[in-house]
């Protein structure tokens, strides 16, 4: 069916409508579970450095197995780029950290704790990292051979954010959707696909009928705390929706039929693994503890006095190692649920309109630079 | 047109696309092995891939795609028949040349390691030696402009006005000055004061300032109790140690954040690495204080065992858990207290302060609870 309709060159009258095209994962669990696994393991010996690599393979992975209209989209950016962009952020920030200092401290001679306000500014460079992030990753992503891309301004963008978050604080979150709409309709209105521009016609009010009785509920979730998990997981299955629906790009169009339950599971699976895992660091620890006071012959009580601080060193040493493996079973745990599988579960319930106005892009625009990473690492501030 | 594909029905079950890295266009193409890949589509002039050029790209399992280092990089060819990717393969000798391989993972972990064991070095070495070298560097104004701000802020907390009663105050100033002459300080912009606030406690402040907390004040019983901290704060001035713990903090978070990637530092790793560094750290200061203190007491003729009975008088027992003797800024009272005692003796010189001037010091908030 697709040969017929891309092989005739020149003009043709329009196809009719074609039904919806769908997005497919063919992502293998076991596979990403491995590639996580040996990743979080370097991470650990590497002190880190290797999350680079990590989320790069991730990336191609997901990029890879997923096919919009029956072809395989594809992420070309590299992890060097990335820790170039880390360390050039590095060398950005820390200019900007002194200047931070000195100025705060010309602030409080004046008043105490006036200089607290100037966090803000490190808020406003998450925002700048979080657009600038984004762009790295979509220009980065090619399908058909084109590759997406964006322009607008990081700081116009950050600006935008800055005034909606006073606006969503004014109003104890209730502008939050009308928030959503605004930045993502600018994101979007700065994304292209070749000569294709973004759109995003999703609005705040669709989104705010669909979630604020959320809003209400959610001081309940501070009294009975197992709420929290399903009132997240209600809201972000509610977002997601809300999101895919309103993208445009050209004339193509998604949507989403993501049944506002879908994230109970995955939220419920990484609490629950949490909880397995403390349980099994507590029981660790105490036996850990146990041992130590067995073959030291120094009682429970005695053996945290300083006069006994050689006896008392195994017992942290192990601690540390207990830390470290508790902290990268849950490094994976997050990934396979929060990233893998939310991914997957997301994309079989989006259905894409009009594909065939994507069918001759034209190629175009230039590849951002990883800086806008580096920032997000370096501030740690995740966005999307 | 339609007929070549029907004498190679294999092509046509499983085309071979062909993106030319300019448009989306979805081309189908066939394949010829020349002396180069010639890749050639209906009523087009074929192009030519050099099979040493030719790369792997990401793909999922049933599908090989190609992208051409010579081509516009975007170009993509994709097989979707496995013969024909076998056949491709076999020719293409350098597909997989830009991968990461297993010695680059290793070349990725030993650098990092490599990166980890100096930056700890330098955290470990450097930072220290560059603190304590630089800190007496930092120009007075400079010093005393971060002590400025600190005071707004623990005035902010502790109360905006210092005790000011003219008697008490007259008695803290022969105090301060006495123990100010015996630790050799200079330092005419030296300030103290006395902030009402019922925190049982004591600092000193970049640039001179030395403030007792009237809490601090109300549990001492004499005047040894109480300059004995003071000298205990005297030595934190003498040996530059706010700016050398400024210095040193400032730089350990920004090191150990590079490591763990987080510049603010607000991950847990991140804190708890810092929190064991830190306190060791200040820990040495604050032994090195309280050698300070004992010389100053000696020197005086005074004993600067009272100070350290104050101290535990405040603190009780610390000494409980590895962690908390690990995690401790200050060494344990109780350790303090053992040191100072047998650093005990006997006074050979006059008392600090008369009777009199010590009932007014201890009055110096006024007589009324704060």
């Amino acid at each position: 069916m697709n040969d017929m309709q891309w092989t005739p060159i020149g003009s043709e009258p329009i196809p009719p409508p074609l039904p919806p095209a769908c997005v497919d994962f063919s992502g293998n669990r076991s596979e990403f579970r491995k590639m996580v696994t040996k990743g979080a393991m370097l991470e650990l010996v590497t002190f880190g450095f290797y999350r680079f690599w990590l989320v790069t393979d991730i990336r191609r992975h997901l990029w890879a197995l997923t096919a919009i209209d029956g072809d395989a989209a594809e992420y070309t950016g590299r992890a060097k780029e990335l820790l170039v962009g880390f360390l050039f952020a590095l060398a950005i920030l820390m200019p900007i950290y002194l200047a931070y200092f000195l100025i705060g401290i010309e602030f409080e001679r004046w008043q105490g704790f006036a200089s607290t306000p100037l966090f803000i500014g490190f808020y406003a460079f998450g925002q700048f990292a979080i657009f600038r992030a984004r762009r790295y990753r979509l220009t980065r992503t090619v399908w058909r051979g084109v590759r997406f891309w964006m322009d607008g301004s990081g700081w116009a963008y950050s600006f935008r954010a800055m005034a909606w978050g006073l606006l969503v604080f004014l109003t104890l979150g209730l502008a939050l959707p009308w928030r959503e709409a605004a930045l993502e309709r600018y994101k979007m209105q700065h994304s292209h696909y070749g000569d294709l521009r973004g759109d995003f016609e999703g609005d705040g009010w669709t989104f705010f009928k669909r979630a604020w009785w959320l809003w209400l509920l959610s001081p309940i979730a501070l009294f009975i705390f197992p709420l929290a998990p399903f009132f997240y997981a209600e809201f972000k299955a509610r977002q997601w929706r809300w999101w895919l629906d309103g993208i445009r790009i050209g004339d193509v169009s998604l949507s989403s039929n993501l049944p506002h339950d879908a994230f109970y599971g995955l939220y419920w699976k990484v609490i629950g693994w949490w909880l397995l895992l403390s349980t099994a660091f507590g029981f660790y620890i105490g036996g850990a503890t146990m041992l130590a006071v067995k073959l030291g012959g120094v009682p429970a009580e005695e053996m945290f006095t300083p006069g006994n601080t050689s006896k008392s060193i195994p017992i942290l040493v192990m601690m540390v190692i207990g830390y470290f493996a508790v902290a990268l079973a849950v490094n994976i745990i997050m990934r396979i649920y929060l990233q893998r599988d939310l991914w997957a579960k997301v994309l079989e319930t989006v259905e894409v309109h009009n594909i065939g106005a994507a069918a001759d892009v034209r190629g175009g625009g230039q590849i951002a630079s990883a800086l806008g990473e580096g920032f997000a690492d370096g501030l740690d501030v995740a966005g999307f | 047109m339609s007929d070549i594909f029907a004498e190679a029905p294999a092509q046509s079950t499983k085309p071979t696309i062909f993106y030319d890295g300019t448009s989306s266009r979805r081309r189908q193409v066939t394949l010829a092995f020349g002396d180069a890949l010639e890749i050639a589509e209906e009523g087009a002039a074929p192009v030519r891939w050099a099979y040493a050029d030719i790369r792997r790209a990401d793909s999922p399992p049933g599908i090989l795609r190609l992208a051409c280092t010579t081509a516009p990089p975007l170009a993509r060819l994709e097989i979707r028949d496995a013969a024909l990717a076998a056949d491709v393969t076999a020719r293409c000798l350098r597909l997989d040349e830009h991968r990461t391989s297993r010695r680059g993972v290793a070349k990725i972990v030993g650098w990092s390691v490599a990166a980890a064991v100096s930056i700890v070095c330098v955290v470990m070495f450097g930072v220290p030696l560059a603190a304590d070298r630089l800190a007496p560097l930092v120009p007075k104004p400079v010093e005393r402009r971060i002590g400025d701000a600190a005071e707004v802020q623990m005035k902010t907390i502790f109360g905006r006005n210092g005790c000011e009663d003219p008697a008490g105050k007259a008695a803290f100033t022969k105090l301060v000055n006495r123990l100010r002459d015996a630790a050799g300080l200079d330092d005419d912009s030296m300030t103290a004061g006395v902030l009402p606030t019922p925190v049982p406690n004591a600092f000193a402040l970049p640039g001179g300032k030395v403030y007792v907390l009237k809490g601090l004040l109300d549990k001492a019983d004499s005047p040894d109790e109480l300059a004995g901290i003071l000298s205990h704060e005297l030595g934190h001035l003498k040996h530059y140690d706010n700016m050398r713990g400024l210095i040193y903090n400032g730089g350990t978070s920004f090191l150990i954040g590079l490591l763990f990637g987080d510049v603010t530092g607000s991950s847990a790793v991140i804190f708890a690495s810092r929190s064991l560094v830190e306190a060791s750290y200040s820990r040495e200061a604050e032994t090195a204080a309280d050698t300070f203190a004992i010389e100053i007491m000696h020197k005086l003729g005074r004993s600067p065992k009272p100070a350290a009975e104050l101290m535990f008088r405040i603190t009780g027992k610390e000494g409980g858990s590895t962690l908390t003797t690990i995690l401790a800024s200050h060494p344990l009272t109780e350790d303090r207290l053992a040191r100072m005692t047998r650093e005990d003796r006997p006074a050979s010189g006059p008392p600090l302060l008369t009777d009199k001037e010590w009932q007014s010091l201890k009055l110096i908030c006024g007589s009324g609870k704060v």
